[in-house]
């Protein structure tokens, strides 16, 4: 007897989101199979996007071997930025580090000016993320979001604690919201739903948080499959939303990969690789050849169909 | 539907308190309202009771006793403590249930004798050694190898109820999986275990829910387990609404749960925002939608 291999066909669809302008804006999510079925009907109309992560301040604590592909530019974003882009990154990835209370606690003006700067020297979508400080952040993002008017930023993380304030400031001024919550698909599912109180449904990213290789990653990847299964085959509309997986932080925080740069590199390879088969839509790393690593090692277009 | 009233428990602050002065009146308020709102047992659910047990529950017991007609279903792990209950019970003539054993050994040993000891029913629950089976055809084969324990105790199937283990619909994940697996156990057991009734501790599954949702969750749960053959539910006997399903005097939200479960379409323009609350719930609760704490609002 023949074997005939069977055929899925699911009717729910991840909607496909766009952040930044003009020609190089992106475009996430669009999948209505779950990550890597090409075997079954349907489509991912668009391959996994990479961001690389930038600081509004000098990182400290960074490992040398991290530090130095952009070493002479650290200390300036504005530039630090425009390197990323010649690495030829999809995206630039700004986290305002320095606004945290218990960094420099920079004032929201400070960060919105220099978020403007940065989104302005590059031709590619920038993502904002505040400090994760929820009260801080509800006072910086709103201000990002509005002196960045009309940019369609990815601006984040909107948390249960600030999600009201920060939606808002999102809706009105054109931009797109990430949602953060901590590990947990029903806490997931909730902020998605408060959220949509003000924002729409696809006008939300969702970060369901990313821990790195060997530090909970698996965590991680249950979640992320989890939402790609309840959007896709269950059409549960509060999780048919792209994942970002903002992972590079997590990775660079080891260790392992503080130890050496080879490690480092496959330490955050392989956490991007994982969550990508996981189903993440836009990876978040900082070390450039980790991008040029997971890239060669996914192939050009094979991940889209 | 068999009502046992989960009102007495030392987990309130007003029983505790009482218990601790040994002051009878907010115990007999309780007992009473409970009698007279149509539940069919008064649950004692008095803790482990550590210190002063046999002076403590002889006191409790007899303070009900003393009140209300009805039967009690003496709760605690502790087997001394459960011991003087039931043969307090005995004593005077009154009808008790062990609540309960479980398949741990120790429980095995020392609680599931004192069944045939005073010659009453007997909760077995799920639980054994290995801890709380998570499927409902596990908890099945957890039960009945209690179950034939028991029987050779001489504890005949029509003494025992069997309890699977309501837990929070809420935790993340599994909760919900639970829930299923819970009313799949209630619909399997006449036919593994025949004689043997269902009961279930109703108000954990909206545990760690949003306060203002929690009798919904309960009630809903409630309508789902009846229709899958429950016998008994442990729940708030001072819920008067919950009364009512239990006494089949809903029939119209009955009826919508029930056309939720068989996969019903239906549209949301025709009901009142109570009725879709119905309907949303047992959604979230048969494992159709994923639970949030917001799941009445999307």
């Amino acid at each position: 007897m023949e074997y005939k291999a069977p055929v899925e066909a699911y009717t729910g669809v991840v909607r496909e989101e766009t952040i930044g302008k003009g020609e190089k804006a992106l475009k996430l999510g669009g999948e209505n199979i779950l990550p890597l079925h090409f075997f079954d009907e349907g489509s991912n109309p668009n391959p996994p996007r990479f961001a690389l992560e930038i600081l509004d301040m000098k990182p400290e604590g960074w490992p040398e071997h991290l530090v130095e592909p952009f070493k002479d530019v650290i200390s300036d974003p504005v530039k630090w930025a425009k390197r990323c882009e010649d690495f030829g990154v999809d995206a630039v990835f700004l986290r305002l580090v320095s606004t945290d209370p218990a960094e420099k606690d920079s004032p929201a003006d400070e960060a919105a000016s220099l978020t403007k700067k940065v989104a302005e020297a590059i031709s590619i979508p920038l993502i904002v993320y505040g400090s994760g400080d929820d009260k801080k952040d509800a006072e910086v993002l709103p201000k990002v979001a509005e002196v960045c008017d009309g940019m369609n930023l990815l601006i984040g993380p909107v948390q249960k604690e600030n999600y009201e304030v920060l939606s808002k400031a999102i809706l009105d001024h054109g931009h797109k919201a990430s949602a953060l919550s901590p590990l947990d698909i029903n806490l997931l599912k909730e902020l998605n739903v408060k959220s949509c109180h003000t924002l729409s449904p696809d006008m939300i990213v969702i970060d369901p948080e990313s821990a790195a290789l060997g530090y909970g990653m698996e965590y991680s990847f249950s979640l992320m499959e989890r939402v790609k299964q309840l959007g896709v085959i269950v059409k549960d509309s509060m999780t048919q939303m792209p994942i970002i997986a903002d992972l590079g932080g997590e990775c660079w925080k080891t260790k392992q990969a503080i130890e050496n740069k080879e490690q480092g590199l496959l330490w955050e390879g392989m956490t991007a690789l994982s969550l990508l088969l996981a189903g993440a839509n836009i990876i978040v790393i900082r070390h450039p050849e980790t991008l040029k690593l997971v890239k060669e090692t996914i192939g050009g277009e094979i991940w889209q169909k | 539907m068999i009502v046992i009233g989960e009102n007495i428990h030392v987990i309130a602050k007003v029983v505790n308190d009482a218990f601790k002065a040994k002051d009878a009146k907010p115990i007999q308020d309780l007992a009473k309202a409970q009698a007279e709102a149509g539940a069919d047992y008064i649950d004692l659910n008095v803790g482990f009771l550590r210190k002063d047990t046999e002076e403590r529950m002889t006191w409790i017991v007899n303070t009900v006793l003393d009140l209300v007609d009805l039967p009690l279903s003496i709760d605690t792990m502790n087997p001394v403590a459960m011991e003087i209950g039931l043969r307090l019970c005995k004593e005077r003539g009154r009808k008790a249930l062990l609540n309960s054993a479980s398949g741990k050994t120790d429980s095995k040993n020392e609680m599931l004798p004192l069944a045939k000891k005073y010659d009453c029913d007997v909760v077995i629950s799920c639980i054994n050694d290995k801890g709380m089976p998570a499927e409902g055809d596990s908890k099945l084969d957890s039960v009945m190898d209690t179950v034939a324990y028991a029987n050779d105790l001489g504890i005949p199937n029509e003494r025992i109820w069997c309890d699977p283990i309501v837990l929070p619909a809420s935790t993340a994940g599994e909760g919900q999986k639970n829930a299923v697996a819970t009313y799949e156990f209630v619909e399997m057991l006449p036919e593994a275990l025949p004689g043997i009734q269902s009961l279930v501790g109703l108000s954990n599954v909206s545990s760690g829910t949003p306060i203002e949702n929690r009798e919904l969750l309960n009630r809903v749960y409630l309508v789902i387990l009846a229709r899958k053959g429950l016998s008994a539910s442990i729940h708030d006997a001072l819920d008067e609404d919950m009364m009512k399903l239990c006494r089949g005097k809903s029939q119209n939200t009955v009826d919508l749960i029930y056309r939720t479960m068989d996969g019903e379409d239906i549209d949301f323009s025709s009901l009142s925002q109570e009725e879709i609350n119905y309907v949303k719930t047992t959604k979230v609760l048969t494992g159709e939608t994923l639970y949030s704490d917001a799941w009445l609002e999307s």
